[in-house]
């Protein structure tokens, strides 16, 4: 059977266990999967995941090996509402995914597919970070469109996970941590490029004495087919014992952003997904695209955002506001974003838990109070926008249970702020300030 | 039905039962909680015990509630009775917060070594004020600890642990297995941890001549690169 008349066979409540029986080999099928390579009930740690799949190589069958699974499948009943993201139904099974993804077993996934044969969602992961790729797309419509969309981004992974550094508070320290991480993970070995799409303060390229371009940026912005290797500019920090010169790419603000045009001109000339499909010309030269973004919810925010596929939002433990603002970008400005990428059939971004920057030790008042703060900053979420629940992303650590509020912190350090008077990466001038990102690197992304 | 009691949930009487690790809880603690539970009380939180001989049972989880028993003066508590292996006594107390835990710094992952160094900071009256956690675990975690015989290269280690107080606070929560160090070692960064006499030695095993005046570093690049 194809998987048309598998899909209109099912009964309308089919359990979990009748999807998983009829529905899952045709679709793993459908995707390029032969039968050999497709491993039901694979085991992950102590649980197993309902399929994996890996396309064999050579001798290497993985339905006899076992090794290196490629993609993992996770089937619902057809009664489970995954349709809707706020639905708890949605979030146990995508919890459940990702569990799975981020199990140590698991480094070879790079896919994880969540169904119900009524709805089908792929997620990505890249290093420890899991998001979805394409959103709840419903299976009823065209069944052939989806498929190949699916088999597509599986078959032609992205190098680069994009992710936007933003807070809608100034003085949190987006420009450090962007400048900073990018360091961080290139000492690991890793592409970097970063993006100061910040025309208003450019500090990024001042902050490695690099001077802004003129125009080029918009240029590109504008054009059907942008050439953005062109207006890329290597930053390499060279010191007499180090045998590799350590670097990164950049892509410095453009001065002609602000002085020529104003905002209105620049919308009616720029289109919404502008800087997403620049980016996505280099998506497969770099591991990480990290994207400096203004500190406001205007045009270049909303680009910025609307490009990524995760957000880092710093904040300041002493500064109200830069926690309030941190909260309402994740309730309601990367939704915005969500709904304006979900138009093009792509998902995302999601927010990654918020960081501490510039923070105090674990005791003292300022933290109670900030404690405090954080408490009604959920509440108040939890009432004004429609049971949203803000936890995880301000104490990542808690658990069922389990009170844990540590948070993800950069402690204030004078090296950091020093060597931005030296016009270099604090990570590559100062040991402690390295490790300090380098912490922060391990927590988020690898 | 098993003849065994293991498993089960008893009422025993209270002279049956042995002390097993006393508790270090503070005297205002058991006093509150005795008072509360009063002569006719029952303890729902109940003692686990293994059986030691007929009618002869010793604690070995919960001794907090043994210590309130004893000054509540209760005739009878309530006890689950365990099985007498060492893994339940250990996963007991494990369980009780009566053991703790340790994290071997051979084989641990930064993230076990991350949380262990955590725990250790957070303590109230932790001798380790002043160290920065992100590079005690960083630097833990990238030197060559499978072969560290002691904690004591800890103290080279650049990060304000000195021997002393503060080793002796990291030496509650890590133990270590050692690898023994093979014969051939280029890794720069583990030769760089011996002695000159120890790289001496190691080179004098491979047949290397004219060592004897040889600096260090000298002796870092030789073994290094061979």
């Amino acid at each position: 059977m194809n998987l048309e008349e598998v899909l209109k066979a099912l009964p309308a409540d089919a359990a979990e266990a009748v999807v998983e029986l009829n529905f899952s080999q045709p679709f793993l099928r459908a995707l390029g999967f032969e039968y050999q390579e497709m491993v039901p009930q694979f085991p992950v740690g102590r649980r197993a995941v309902d399929h994996a799949a890996r396309k064999n190589v050579g001798e290497d069958t993985f339905l006899t090996s076992y090794q290196n699974p490629y993609l993992y499948m996770e089937v619902k009943g057809r009664t489970e509402n995954l349709s809707d993201i706020n639905h708890p139904d949605y979030r146990r099974a995508a919890l459940q995914l990702k569990h799975y993804l981020l199990s140590p077993e698991s480094k070879s996934v790079h896919w994880g597919l969540l169904t119900n044969s009524i709805h089908v969602q792929l997620f990505r992961k890249h290093g420890k970070v899991v998001h979805p790729v394409t959103p709840c797309l419903p299976i009823t419509g065209d069944l052939r469109r989806i498929v190949k969309d699916i088999k597509q981004r599986i078959d032609k992974p992205r190098r680069a996970l994009i992710v936007a550094i933003y807070n809608n508070k100034g003085g949190v320290g987006k420009t450090t941590t962007t400048l900073n991480l990018a360091a961080t993970l290139a000492l690991l070995k890793k592409r970097v490029l970063i993006v100061d799409f910040d025309p208003n303060q450019s500090d990024l390229g001042d902050a490695l004495n690099l001077k802004p371009l003129k125009g080029k940026i918009l240029e590109v912005l504008k054009s059907k087919e942008p050439a953005t290797r062109d207006i890329i500019t290597p930053y390499k920090f060279e010191h007499p014992r180090l045998k590799e010169s350590l670097g990164f790419d950049i892509i410095l603000a453009d001065e002609d952003l602000i002085s020529e045009l104003d905002e209105a001109r620049f919308k009616q000339q720029v289109k919404f997904h502008a800087l997403r499909r620049s980016l996505e010309i280099v998506q497969d030269d770099y591991d990480y695209i990290l994207i400096d973004s203004p500190p406001n919810w205007r045009i270049f925010a909303q680009k910025a955002l609307c490009a990524a596929d995760v957000v880092l939002i710093p904040a300041r433990h002493d500064n109200l506001h830069s926690l309030q603002n941190a909260g309402t970008a994740i309730t309601q400005f990367i939704p915005e974003a969500q709904a304006k990428r979900c138009e093009v059939g792509d998902a995302g971004p999601i927010a990654l838990p918020i960081f501490m920057n510039n923070a105090f030790r674990e005791t003292g008042p300022q933290v109670h109070l900030m404690h405090q703060a954080i408490a009604k900053i959920i509440k108040d979420a939890r009432r004004n926008s429609s049971g949203f629940d803000l936890t995880p992303y301000f104490y990542p650590k808690n658990r069922r249970g389990h009170e844990n509020r540590k948070m993800i912190t950069i402690p204030y350090m004078a090296y950091i702020s020093r060597a931005d008077f030296m016009h270099m990466p604090a990570a590559f001038a100062f040991k402690p300030a390295r490790e300090q990102y380098l912490n922060l690197v391990k927590e988020y992304f690898l | 039905m098993s003849l065994s009691d293991v498993g089960n949930l008893m009422c025993l009487p209270f002279d049956e039962i042995q002390p097993g690790q006393p508790t270090k809880a503070h005297e205002y603690l058991i006093q509150s909680a005795a008072n509360q539970l009063g002569l006719e009380g029952r303890n729902w939180i109940p003692l686990v015990v293994k059986e030691i001989g007929p009618d002869q049972y010793q604690v070995i989880g919960n001794s907090f509630v043994y210590a309130v028993a004893v000054e509540a003066e209760l005739e009878e508590v309530w006890c689950i009775i365990a099985d007498d292996t060492p893994e339940t006594v250990a996963i007991t107390q494990a369980l009780a917060q009566e053991t703790q835990p340790k994290t071997n710094l051979s084989t641990a992952s930064r993230e076990e070594i991350s949380v262990a160094v955590d725990y250790l900071l957070a303590q109230p009256s932790t001798p380790l004020k002043g160290v920065n956690s992100a590079s005690l675990v960083t630097r833990l975690d990238e030197a060559p600890r499978k072969y560290w015989k002691n904690l004591q290269p800890i103290t080279k280690l650049g990060c304000r642990i000195t021997a002393g107080k503060k080793l002796k606070a990291l030496e509650q929560v890590f133990y270590l297995t050692p690898e023994p160090m093979p014969d051939v070692v280029t890794d720069r960064t583990l030769l760089e941890s011996l002695t000159t006499a120890q790289l001496k030695a190691m080179a004098k095993k491979r047949d290397i001549e004219g060592i004897s005046k040889l600096k260090k570093s000298d002796l870092v690049n030789l073994l290094a690169a061979a």
